[in-house]
């Protein structure tokens, strides 16, 4: 776009603007709802800083619990492009941790080969729960909204099998609950507190700052720059504005989608190493649950980019923190911070689809 | 194999079946009248929460069944507004309302019952016949009220126009909105009635599981039809049952037994696909004065 016709520079914001009204809008509620249960505004905003921007230390929390988020809200968003509805992330993330359990498990190798291993194992786990509802949508046109999410059910019962019965760790008699062996050493992901300290920046022993943030950092720059700066990005976007379009200009719509698809899984399957090789060094079917669907607001919050999932699953971390912060300190229960999450997305998608159309409408005027 | 035991799986059947059923029916009301309702199940979270809330505070099942009924009609009317007058991608919306319906009962239960995942018990159940919660038998007349409401009356005539060519039904002066609305609403108040035949007793975080999933797989397999899609809602309620009644006889590991629901509506959709039409203008938004 070298040349900017007047007023586009306006329109541009004002399509991008839906996020941050919908998020005004559900903090007025949060406020609302502060006042409801007879609590003090002012305690209230007070608590969320104190838990999330305080000191570098709380700072560096929010940043730990956005790690997964950021992935999910990744790979929620590359399907999105493409114009597939991703909502298998949950599923996808429960068996690519799986897999890279294993290889972390079962596999004897330097740390040097095993860390990628593993996150290779985690991406094929994930790619390959997205095969069948892939090729389901592609092939037999079936709405992928419903074969990911009967996907997800298979996925947990099937983890759930794996974990109780032929890779379980637990002996006899133990009354923890079902998880696997522990993994290896070498392929534990280690914490880079240290390295942010010897950098000036004071993060504390509890936080996991881990591997994972590594792989999200790549893995959010070869999804930007795949989408930006590649043919195969091209026609992602391309297929994602218009389908018959695409057909029509002789892109293989079957094919790129059935790739997106996949990618997405693959980017899913990532979404689980912080939890499974940073903190608890097993793997268990009661892993955090949800991210997948988080990973659905994420995205639409991000408005499906890659940068703008970065701000979007930091602004998740921060509520995840501010809810504990409420939950501490006020009479507010940290479950308010879920239905606020619920609340903006539906804000964000009507005031998104308003501004939309008033664009359109203004732009329509202007060309007369 | 005794007579009481098939009477027995017979009902325990329907029973199991109905739930899906009832969001079924509500899923063809919608999408009939042109909007995809992904929020099915969204909107039984929501209703399975206040239904118990709703009896244990008015100390009356019946009530708790008319607020349930009303709490989906209320979800059922965000959807509306969201996908109908804002004409935000029914999918989108669909899937928001499920994401706002999980952390809305955790925030919901927690302040009415102090605690995130599950809430109080309630004692106060619907009569049970024949050994089931009695409700699910309303499900055979309200399924012949709905098939009568959609093919044999005016109200019918006009959803299914707006749904199949709204353009057209405007011109006719038919208020396409309105129908729409009617239709989502509609399904939000069966969502609810469905959710009074889950259980009653008490509220479990995620004890929906999928069945407003299931309950969409069912109206295609049920080619939007009101009697097709309670069908479809048996076969799959049913082979629940085989599953809930032989789990303990026969050696197959549990999980994989868990699994049998969602895998045999993954065969029928995938053996069903390009046979099954939707409604022409299923999911498409409807704009006054254009085009």
């Amino acid at each position: 776009m070298a040349q900017r016709r007047p007023g586009s520079v306006r329109y541009a914001i004002f399509e991008r603007a839906a996020p941050f009204i919908g998020f005004i809008a559900s903090a007025i509620v949060l406020v609302g709802i502060v006042i409801v249960l007879g609590e003090n505004p002012a305690n209230a905003l007070s608590a969320i800083y104190k838990f999330t921007l305080q000191t570098s230390a709380k700072l560096a929390a929010v940043l730990s619990v956005s790690i997964p988020f950021y992935l999910s809200g990744l790979a929620v968003a590359l399907a999105f492009k493409a114009g597939v509805f991703n909502i298998g992330v949950e599923g996808q993330y429960f068996v690519g941790g799986f897999t890279a359990a294993l290889v972390g498990i079962y596999l004897h190798v330097p740390p040097a080969i095993h860390i990628p291993l593993v996150v290779l194992a985690a991406m094929l786990g994930g790619a390959l729960w997205a095969f069948v509802p892939a090729i389901l949508k592609v092939k037999r046109g079936i709405h992928e909204v419903i074969t990911t999410i009967l996907f997800n059910n298979i996925a947990i019962a099937l983890v759930t099998y794996f974990v109780n019965n032929p890779f379980t760790g637990l002996q006899k008699g133990q009354s923890l609950e079902p998880q696997t062996r522990k993994i290896l050493p070498t392929a534990i992901f280690e914490k880079l507190n240290g390295l942010f300290r010897s950098l000036g920046w004071n993060v504390p022993d509890y936080v996991y700052l881990d591997y994972s943030l590594v792989v999200a950092i790549i893995f959010g720059a070869v999804i930007w720059f795949l989408l930006a700066r590649t043919r195969y990005g091209f026609e992602i976007r391309a297929i994602g504005t218009s389908i018959d379009v695409s057909r029509y200009a002789g892109i293989r719509v079957d094919r790129v989608q059935i790739g997106a698809f996949l990618a997405s899984g693959a980017l899913a399957g990532l979404i689980g190493l912080q939890e499974i090789f940073a903190i608890r060094g097993f793997y268990t079917y009661s892993l955090a649950s949800g991210l997948g669907f988080d990973g659905i607001a994420i995205s639409l919050i991000g408005r499906n980019s890659p940068v703008g999932v970065i701000f979007s699953a930091g602004l998740f971390g921060f509520l995840r923190q501010a809810g504990y912060g409420l939950q501490l300190f006020t009479r507010v229960p940290n479950s308010v911070t879920y239905a606020i999450e619920g609340l903006m997305i539906l804000f964000i998608v009507v005031i998104n689809e308003i501004l939309v159309r008033a664009v359109r409408g203004m732009r329509k005027k202007e060309a007369g | 194999m005794d007579l009481s035991f098939v009477t027995f799986f017979l009902v325990k059947g329907l029973e199991i079946s109905s739930p899906i059923a009832f969001a079924a029916l509500g899923g063809v009301f919608s999408e009939r009248g042109g909007v995809v309702n992904i929020a099915l199940e969204g909107i039984m979270t929501v209703t399975a929460l206040t239904l118990v809330w709703g009896a244990i505070t008015f100390q009356s099942i019946w009530i708790g069944l008319l607020v349930s009924v009303i709490t989906g009609m209320l979800m059922g009317f965000i959807h509306a507004l969201v996908t109908v007058t804002f004409k935000v991608d029914h999918v989108v919306s669909g899937v928001a309302i499920n994401i706002f319906a999980i952390g809305l009962t955790r925030f919901l239960c927690q302040s009415w019952f102090g605690q995130e995942t599950q809430s109080a018990i309630n004692s106060r159940l619907f009569p049970s016949w024949l050994g089931i919660n009695s409700l699910a038998f309303w499900l055979i007349p309200v399924t012949i009220l709905a098939w009568f409401a959609i093919n044999r009356t005016v109200f019918g005539l006009r959803l299914r126009s707006v749904g199949e060519n709204p353009e057209a039904a405007d011109t006719l002066g038919v208020n396409v909105y309105l129908m729409r609305y009617a239709g989502v609403i509609i399904s939000g108040a069966l969502c609810g009635l469905g959710t009074a035949t889950l259980f009653a007793d008490k509220w479990i975080s995620g004890m929906v599981a999928g069945r407003g999933f299931i309950a969409l797989a069912a109206v295609i397999f049920g080619r939007w039809n009101p009697i097709g899609a309670v069908l479809a809602s048996l076969l799959f309620g049913y082979a629940d049952t085989v599953r809930i009644v032989f789990e303990t006889r026969i050696p197959i590991p549990v999980q994989f037994v868990q699994m049998f629901p969602y895998v045999l509506a993954l065969v029928v959709l995938a053996g069903l696909a390009g046979k099954a039409r939707a409604p022409a203008a299923d999911g498409r938004a409807f704009e006054k004065g254009e085009g």
